[in-house]
């Protein structure tokens, strides 16, 4: 009897344990979207936005599959799937339509899914949206992006439901992950070094999320800043990132200048290192921006020891 | 006859010597150098970098499209792996179709090249080579380190 109530005292414990630790994992992993009186006032710079869409590279997961030629190719209407540790993920559509796109969404709604990774239903995207990186962006600058984005062509497409196993738990898991993963504050530029170099940390480092791919994870799926943009595991499970770091001096470009152009021209001028591993796109996406701004991540990357 | 023996060995010697510095891995390596080089040529002249030569522009456009058509006999069962390191995916060799599609894609684009007579042409001509060279090496070859 004194045993079976012992048994009963533990099973009484380990409940009230998990439930515990339920409520404290419900609490922490919960999402914290922004409110309207966070946005700050500010005239979007429609320009701008295009860069911040350019080197974000939003195309390059959101365009429609090549054998979709009923859709438009150059407008984000839905992608093809990623294949992630999850299963495949289908990139939605992000085009102004508004009943297959985000067309309805509110300059908060968008805030909060880029910013933070929070859709407006209040539910955290799975990181294959690169919002980690995005998270660096100062909010000025997603509001540009925003008003960049709500001037495309609106195209209807219905999205494919991204359903996970487990979606409810994992989701909230995920919520656990940005706790850890979220990067503590938004870009700080270096006061020792020229803006134009600024500016390419910047562009990299925030919306160009190079850091994604280019930095390896460790055991928890976070990036490891002591080996920042060190190259890793290619993201699709085959091959290797290169490193990104002493570009010089192991003989990859002979200077700044040259990684510029590599990045503005790629093969039409013989780089070919730009095309492999899934680069051609970025490539594609960097021909797109102003030379001044590809001339600035060149600085950037180039001083990287 | 030791005059034989001798030209025989030297031959013997100078047979040896070229295919070990020569194997298909090593040739593909250089021809690539070398589209490589006539890429920039073109590219520079395309930019208006360097004056627009017809001659040069057909030269370097048929030297291309005859090195994707050589390199057909270089990407050939054993060569999967080095030494020397080789970056070609095992897709070259196990989608052989799709890799000869992607290289015929290549020499198309090299012979348009070829037949650019002005400055103006060469640009798009230039556009369409690119994403040819892209194409294949995103899907051949793998991210060089």
């Amino acid at each position: 009897m004194a045993k079976l109530r012992s048994k009963l005292g533990w099973l009484i414990a380990a409940v009230a344990l998990i439930g515990a630790g339920g409520v404290v994992f419900l609490r922490i992993s919960e999402p914290h979207p922004l409110t309207e009186s966070d946005l700050p006032a500010h005239v979007a710079d429609i320009e701008h936005g295009r860069i911040l869409y350019t080197i974000g590279g939003c195309i390059s997961c959101h365009r429609p599959p090549k054998e979709d030629t009923a859709r438009q190719a150059d407008l984000p209407s839905g992608g093809k799937p990623l294949a992630t540790p999850l299963g495949p993920l289908y990139p939605p559509n992000i085009t102004p339509d508004p009943v297959t796109g985000i067309g309805r969404w509110s300059k908060l709604d968008f805030v909060n899914a880029v910013y933070l990774g929070i859709s407006p239903q209040g539910i955290h995207y799975i990181p294959a949206f690169p919002y980690t990186s995005y998270h660096r962006m100062p909010l000025a600058d997603i509001l540009d992006l925003q008003a960049y984005m709500a001037a495309l062509p609106g195209v209807s497409a219905p999205d494919r439901e991204n359903r996970l196993p487990l979606d409810v738990l994992l989701r909230r898991g995920i919520g656990l992950w940005k706790r850890l993963a979220m990067p503590a504050s938004m870009f700080q530029p270096d006061p020792a070094q020229a803006d134009s170099w600024n500016l390419g940390a910047y562009l990299v480092n925030a919306p160009g999320h190079c850091s994604e791919c280019h930095t390896p994870r460790n055991i928890l799926m976070i990036p490891d800043e002591k080996r920042h943009l060190a190259g890793g595991p290619h993201p699709e499970g085959k091959d290797r990132v290169p490193s990104l770091r002493n570009l010089i001096s192991r003989g990859r470009y002979a200077d700044a200048e040259e990684l510029t152009s590599a990045m503005l021209f790629g093969e039409t001028m013989g780089f070919d290192r730009l095309s492999s591993g899934g680069m051609g796109d970025v490539q594609a996406n960097l021909a797109k921006l102003p030379e001044d701004n590809v001339r600035a991540i060149a600085e950037y990357l180039v001083s990287l020891k | 006859m030791r005059f034989g023996i001798l030209a025989s060995m030297a031959l013997v010697l100078a047979l040896t010597a070229s295919a070990s510095k020569a194997g298909p891995i090593e040739d593909r390596q250089e021809l690539m150098k070398a589209n490589g080089q006539s890429a920039k040529v073109l590219g520079e002249m395309a930019q208006g970098k360097s004056p627009f030569d017809a001659a040069v522009v057909k030269e370097n456009g048929d030297a291309l499209a005859a090195r994707f058509e050589k390199a057909r006999s270089l990407f050939v069962p054993g060569t999967e792996q080095g030494p020397p390191e080789t970056y070609a995916k095992p897709e070259v060799f196990t989608d052989a179709a799709g890799f000869g599609a992607a290289l015929d894609q290549a020499i198309q684009a090299s012979q348009a090249v070829a037949a650019v007579t002005d400055q103006a042409q060469l640009g798009a001509a230039m556009g369409d080579l690119g994403g040819a060279c892209k194409n294949c090496h995103d899907k051949y070859r793998r991210p060089k380190d």
